[in-house]
């Protein structure tokens, strides 16, 4: 069976890649393109970097409460030297992969096994929907309850606000089949497991890795949240730790930190989208750019 | 399904959280030593407890303690509570709110006290530079930053005013995080602040007026925080409670009596600047809490409203009051 065409939530969610450009294109543009982005996105960096050294040094913001760019830098230098940073970012990488490959799994097995099953679906939509708005930052009470200020708290979080991410877009992935491809695999017989493989995970991936996505950035969030508030270990708490000692330069080297971990997340999904869906037509198109 | 859907997410949490969920057994280590956990709160009033692992203090007393950063007393009492910590540091009043909501909590140790001498207290009341404010008096009608509302700040600034004979009961209390007062003051956001160290030293630096030292008026020697537990560990395992509490004791006193040594392990377990360190004001650390300022307190709650019965003092301190 040929792989489904791109579902319209799966392409608009993908990243904004230009259209694929017709074939036998000369070489010259598209060459030039990816290097101008990144130089255009260092150069964004740098913009930044240096309007954030000139503010403190300006009556805007005072340098006690602010420092500027080169000073929080170097005490990330000097950070990154420690091995108690370094256990920090083990523990936040930890609890937020932790808590993602549950809420992914757990998303996968019940997203598949509801969204498959029409009656099941509407029977739980106004469940899923009351339950989804509610903010994971909102269960931090019940968590320390439940948990104390243990790494489960933070995972309690973590998995509640990534599964939702997840869960849906598998619902909308597996709802998504191309009902021609449906009647066709019926009508050679496929089974139910045949169909789940051959069909329907197909069709709900580009959705499924979409979740990921998302519920990526969403665990990363909410894990330095747990830990800044309720006070387990990793980033979040180290930031505490440096804030009531009133020490602006080491909470905006760790906040800093915390922004180059998201990149790094954001960099990890992307890679792992490219590889899982190097079939689908909106990676294949990227790829060629 | 939402049945199903829920299980199956408890079923994974409890796998996942099984090991936290435990009680309060306490382990025993390699070298024979018992192991327990102490909630506190990253910030000057603990030194004592780190001084005391640092100098071997529990260790003498055969325990391995393993001390867990906490966000303050609004964590340190379920925590204590749910059997995370053995131990935990937390304020007096926020110890007398638990008790009147009926949790089993009790002070095991003296914690950490006011100086008792006015203007040289390691919190106070502080204007911005230039403010019309002179006296605590002048604070009716103001707005007066604090870090949590219906807690010891509050109270106690209502009784400076009250102590100094103005009226407090049109004071604007806003709740603003200890670390963002400096800044406010100096933006003139807020008409008064109460502060407590390091950020008393940084607002002062920036060019605030201390007006009142409320912890001095409430009391000449205000315990303002203690170590406690719950009534179930002091009742099941009165052997730990009693070397945890002999180990505080000698910690609170070697911190009263040698400054130094609390400047330097504040080095060690907070972020704190080194110039820092040095100019801030340190409180008192007696090894013992006055009964006689915890029953001052609690009577400001009672008439403040923020508890609603007679503050349970003789039970949070069984057998001392």
């Amino acid at each position: 069976m040929t792989a489904p065409s791109a579902p319209a939530g799966a392409a608009s969610a993908a990243p904004a890649a230009p259209p694929p450009p017709a074939k036998k294109s000369p070489p010259r543009p598209r060459r030039r393109l990816p290097g101008g982005d990144a130089l255009l996105g260092t150069g964004g960096v740098l913009a930044f970097l240096l309007i954030w050294e000139i503010v403190p040094r300006t009556p805007l913001v005072s340098a006690d409460y602010l420092p500027p760019a080169s000073e929080v830098l170097a005490t990330l230098a000097e950070r990154t030297a420690t091995a108690k940073f370094w256990t920090a970012v083990g523990d936040t990488l930890a609890a937020w992969g932790l808590g993602l490959a549950i809420a992914v799994g757990a998303a996968v097995l019940l997203g598949f096994a509801i969204g498959t099953v029409p009656v099941l679906r509407a029977y739980t939509a106004s469940t899923v929907e009351f339950l989804r708005p509610i903010p994971s930052v909102a269960l931090i009470p019940l968590a320390i309850l439940i948990y104390g200020t243990d790494i489960a708290s933070t995972l309690m979080l973590v998995i509640y606000a990534a599964f939702w991410q997840v869960y849906v877009q598998v619902l909308y992935g597996v709802a998504d089949i191309d009902p021609v491809a449906d009647q066709t695999a019926r009508a050679y017989g496929l089974g139910r497991w045949a169909r789940i493989r051959h069909l329907i995970w197909p069709t709900a991936l580009p959705y499924l890795i979409t979740g990921v996505r998302l519920g990526a950035a969403v665990a990363l969030i909410l894990t330095i949240t747990a830990q800044l508030t309720i006070g387990s270990p990793g980033l979040g708490q180290e930031i505490a730790v440096a804030q009531s000692s009133g020490a602006p330069d080491v909470v905006y080297a760790l906040i800093v930190a915390t922004g180059i971990l998201g990149v790094a997340v954001n960099t990890g999904v992307r890679a792992l989208e490219r590889r899982v869906l190097r079939w689908h037509p909106s990676v294949r198109g990227e790829a060629a750019v | 399904m939402p049945r199903r859907l829920l299980t199956g997410a408890c079923a994974v949490l409890l796998a996942v959280g099984a090991s936290a969920c435990g009680g309060s057994d306490t382990e025993t280590t390699e070298g024979g030593l018992t192991k327990i956990t102490v909630g506190a709160i990253p910030i000057v009033d603990v030194a004592p407890l780190h001084l005391g692992i640092d100098q071997g203090y529990f260790e003498t007393q055969g325990l391995e303690v393993e001390v867990k950063n906490t966000s303050g007393g609004a964590q340190a009492v379920p925590g204590v509570v749910s059997g995370d910590f053995d131990f935990a540091f937390g304020n007096v009043t926020s110890l007398l709110v638990a008790r009147d909501s009926g949790l089993p909590v009790q002070t095991v140790a003296n914690g950490v006290s006011s100086t008792g001498k006015e203007g040289e207290d390691f919190g106070a009341i502080v204007v911005p530079e230039g403010s019309d404010i002179k006296s605590a008096k002048d604070l009716a009608g103001a707005k007066v930053a604090v870090n949590n509302l219906k807690n010891i700040g509050d109270t106690t600034v209502r009784n400076s005013v009250r102590t100094d004979g103005g009226d407090p009961s049109n004071i604007q209390f806003t709740e603003l995080p200890f670390p963002d007062m400096p800044a406010a003051l100096e933006k003139k956001e807020v008409d008064a602040a109460w502060v407590v160290e390091p950020f008393l030293t940084t607002a002062l630096d920036g060019g605030a007026t201390e007006i009142a030292s409320n912890f001095v008026d409430a009391h000449e020697q205000l315990t303002v925080a203690v170590y406690f537990t719950t009534e179930e560990t002091a009742k099941k395992d009165p052997e730990l409670v009693e070397k945890f509490v002999t180990a505080m004791n000698h910690s609170l006193s070697y911190a009263e009596s040698n400054p130094e040594e609390v400047r330097r392990i504040l080095g060690t377990y907070t972020e704190m600047d080194q110039q820092l360190i040095e100019d801030i004001r340190l409180p008192a650390f007696p090894p013992d809490s006055s009964i006689d300022s915890v029953q001052t307190i609690g009577d400001m709650m009672k008439e403040d409203g923020l508890i609603k019965e007679d503050p349970q003092v003789s039970e949070l301190f069984p057998g001392r009051a």
